[in-house]
């Protein structure tokens, strides 16, 4: 009891501990800095009026290559849409690199250049590649760092939640999705249904019988049930679909072949 | 006017070509080298190359089967029930099973008909092509020497299309051992179609935490690996990949090179001359220079002043003390993944650290070295541009 007590915790404790920047938790308002850009001129980081996506790479790195990627795709995907996009290197990576890591990704939203780390150093990024979401209010409402699986559509999601297009639960559902398990017994029981209807159609009355019995014994449902009640039927077995319909009702009350069935049944007599 | 050239065997009948078409191909010629040129001055950035290629979903051949029914003499594993139950019409167009004749849809539309809650798994987000596009690329209909009615035993199958991982999982020098129990590759994918990416049937942590998430797991060694659950419960101070539950950020799943299965090197020791190659794991995401500038005000808290103590405890040419040294790499119970003790000496002696952090800096007391305390500043808006030292050579 005790271990479980440690464990439930140990999961609420690590949920309450959101992924952050080292100096700049989720939910703090973030300065609009003004940063020199790549292609010339100054840029702020934020917009004032629109969410904002920012991306902290490292060109030349193999993960922030792939980011340039994947972020150049997710921009591609939200074109049209109120974001802000920007990433920021620093100025330790030569203009020429950067300029050509770029060109390679095709990546097309403006670059940054961060002077003496200073942007780092302030909101404690600590990793690389890593992207900040900002709301129209500039506060942070999403840190995302690299992932080598399902990245892309985590960023989207955490985008389109900052847009308000989906709900806490639809970005809960992205960032934890179901698992993808193998068929459970109802699944087979089903396909021995569905094999019993074709043979059922195909006046095979013994092995549909036989097939939904393996389909009842897994996962018993009304519409099996209605089924053998109907093979029987068509076997001129009266009194036993009968039953079999009674019992399918017991599981589904408005069940129609099974009240259809009834009543077919006793006007048959 | 590149268009005649471009139309004619410019090869076989150069005299036939105008002067004037001459140096418009001479001109493309010298736009072509001067491009080319250009682009190795710069340096083509491969990586970023590799990663767009990498981008690309790798569709591997379809198999091609014999489907013909497997005698009952040979004793097959797994039966198909409208094989078993010897009605062909079901699928065919015939009863009889010495000529049942073509089959009556589509082959996967055939399969849907019966298997229809198929429709709804092959409708999540990552699907698997030949399952997709022709269930008979891994199934015979109607019966097999394996279960599940797969022509092959899974792991073959699965390697039999996928020869980047059989040669992975062939060669690799650290094995991992759940590629070949239990389910096999089914362990962690889903043959059909799963909402996580490369068909993985959870997020990848929560993949590994189904076996490593308990007692007395071993590594192909024999060496008695962590319960990661009850670690990770036990610390709340987690590492950033395994806060995101991305162990494969560190850790390569079908088998590596590098001890643990480390996708790079990390330095298995506690004390290592310093060698930026040694870290490529952790220089993967942090920032080099946060060892390599011995003065920084931005790159690290842990700093006295300007003072980067990171690049004293490590950068050194014997005896740099690695990131395992002072960090646990999953979690602790203290920040920054800081360890509670550091093992000593050929015992392993466990020395207590006692980090104490305090607002402006922490301290370490009696520990590697006596009490020894530091005061990162505030971070400066725009700090003074310092001059980068070059890395000493290991």
């Amino acid at each position: 009891m005790r271990r479980l007590a440690y464990l439930a915790a140990g999961v609420l404790l690590w949920s309450l501990t959101a992924l952050a920047f080292a100096n700049i938790p989720v939910g703090t308002v973030v300065e609009n800095v003004l940063l020199p850009a790549l292609a010339g001129g100054e840029q702020h980081l934020l917009s004032d009026t629109n969410v904002s996506v920012f991306i902290f790479l490292k060109p030349g790195q193999e993960h922030s290559n792939q980011v340039m990627v994947q972020i150049t795709a997710c921009e591609k995907e939200m074109a049209g849409k109120p974001v802000h996009w920007c990433a920021v290197v620093s100025d330790r990576v030569p203009q020429a690199d950067v300029e050509a890591q770029i060109q390679a990704s095709g990546f097309t939203m403006p670059v940054l250049i961060d002077r003496g780390d200073a942007l780092y150093g302030r909101f404690g990024v600590v990793l690389h590649p890593v992207v900040g979401i900002t709301d129209q209010d500039r506060r942070l409402v999403a840190y995302q760092p690299f992932a080598k699986v399902n990245y892309r559509a985590f960023i989207r999601a955490q985008i389109r939640h900052a847009l308000k297009e989906i709900t806490d639960e639809e970005l809960a559902a992205v960032l934890k999705p179901t698992a993808a398990v193998l068929s459970g017994e109802a699944s087979v029981a089903r396909r021995y249904f569905r094999l019993a209807e074709k043979q059922f159609q195909s006046t095979n009355y013994g092995q549909a019988l036989s097939n939904l019995k393996k389909s009842l014994d897994k996962h018993p449902t009304a519409e099996a049930c209605s089924l053998q009640g109907r093979i029987l039927a068509a076997q001129g077995k009266s009194v036993e679909a009968v039953a079999v319909f009674e019992a399918a009702l017991k599981l589904d009350p408005q069940d129609a072949t099974a009240l259809e069935g009834i009543k077919a049944c006793k006007a048959a007599k | 006017m590149i268009g005649p050239i471009a139309k004619k065997n410019t090869m076989s009948q150069p005299s036939t070509i105008p002067d004037a078409n001459r140096d418009a191909r001479l001109k493309r010629i010298v736009i072509c080298a001067a491009a080319g040129l250009i682009l190795l001055t710069l340096g083509y950035p491969a990586t970023a190359a590799a990663a767009k290629k990498s981008e690309a979903t790798p569709v591997p051949k379809m198999r091609k089967n014999d489907l013909t029914p497997i005698p009952d003499l040979q004793k097959p594993v797994s039966a198909h029930s409208p094989y078993q139950d010897g009605d062909c019409s079901v699928c065919h167009q015939r009863k009889d099973r010495s000529d049942p004749g073509m089959i009556n849809k589509p082959v996967n539309e055939l399969c849907l008909d019966c298997h229809d809650d198929f429709a709804k798994v092959m409708a999540r987000k990552s699907s698997h092509v030949p399952a997709k596009l022709n269930c008979v690329s891994c199934h015979n209909p109607h019966n097999a020497r394996q279960p599940h009615l797969l022509v092959e035993e899974s792991e073959t199958l699965c390697l039999s299309c996928h020869a980047a991982i059989s040669n992975l999982v062939t060669n690799a020098k650290v094995k991992h051992d759940a590629l070949g129990v239990d389910h096999k590759c089914a362990n962690c994918h889903n043959p059909h179609a799963a909402s996580v990416e490369h068909l993985l049937i959870r997020l990848p942590f929560d993949l590994c935490v189904g076996c490593h998430g308990k007692d007395g797991v071993k590594d192909h060694d024999g060496k008695v690996l962590a319960n990661m659950k009850q670690l990770l419960t036990d610390n709340s101070h987690q590492h950033g990949p395994v806060a995101d539950k991305d162990c494969s950020a560190c850790h390569t799943p079908h088998g590596g090179d590098n001890f643990r299965l480390l996708t790079k090197e990390y330095p298995a020791q506690f004390y290592s001359p310093y060698d930026p190659k040694l870290y490529a794991l952790c220089f993967d995401c942090h920032e080099e220079s946060m060892v390599k500038d011995p003065k920084t005000t931005t790159l690290t808290k842990f700093r006295n002043g300007d003072q980067n103590l990171h690049f004293v405890h490590v950068n050194k040419d014997e005896r740099g003390r690695t990131c395992r040294a002072c960090h646990e790499v999953h979690a602790a119970r203290q920040i920054h993944q800081i360890r509670d003790a550091v093992p000593y000496g050929r015992t392993g002696y466990l020395l207590k650290v006692n980090f104490t952090q305090s607002p402006t800096g922490g301290s370490c007391d009696r520990t590697c070295h006596v009490m020894r305390s530091y005061t990162n500043s505030v971070v400066p808006l725009v700090p003074p541009k310092t001059e980068a030292v070059p890395p000493k050579s290991p």
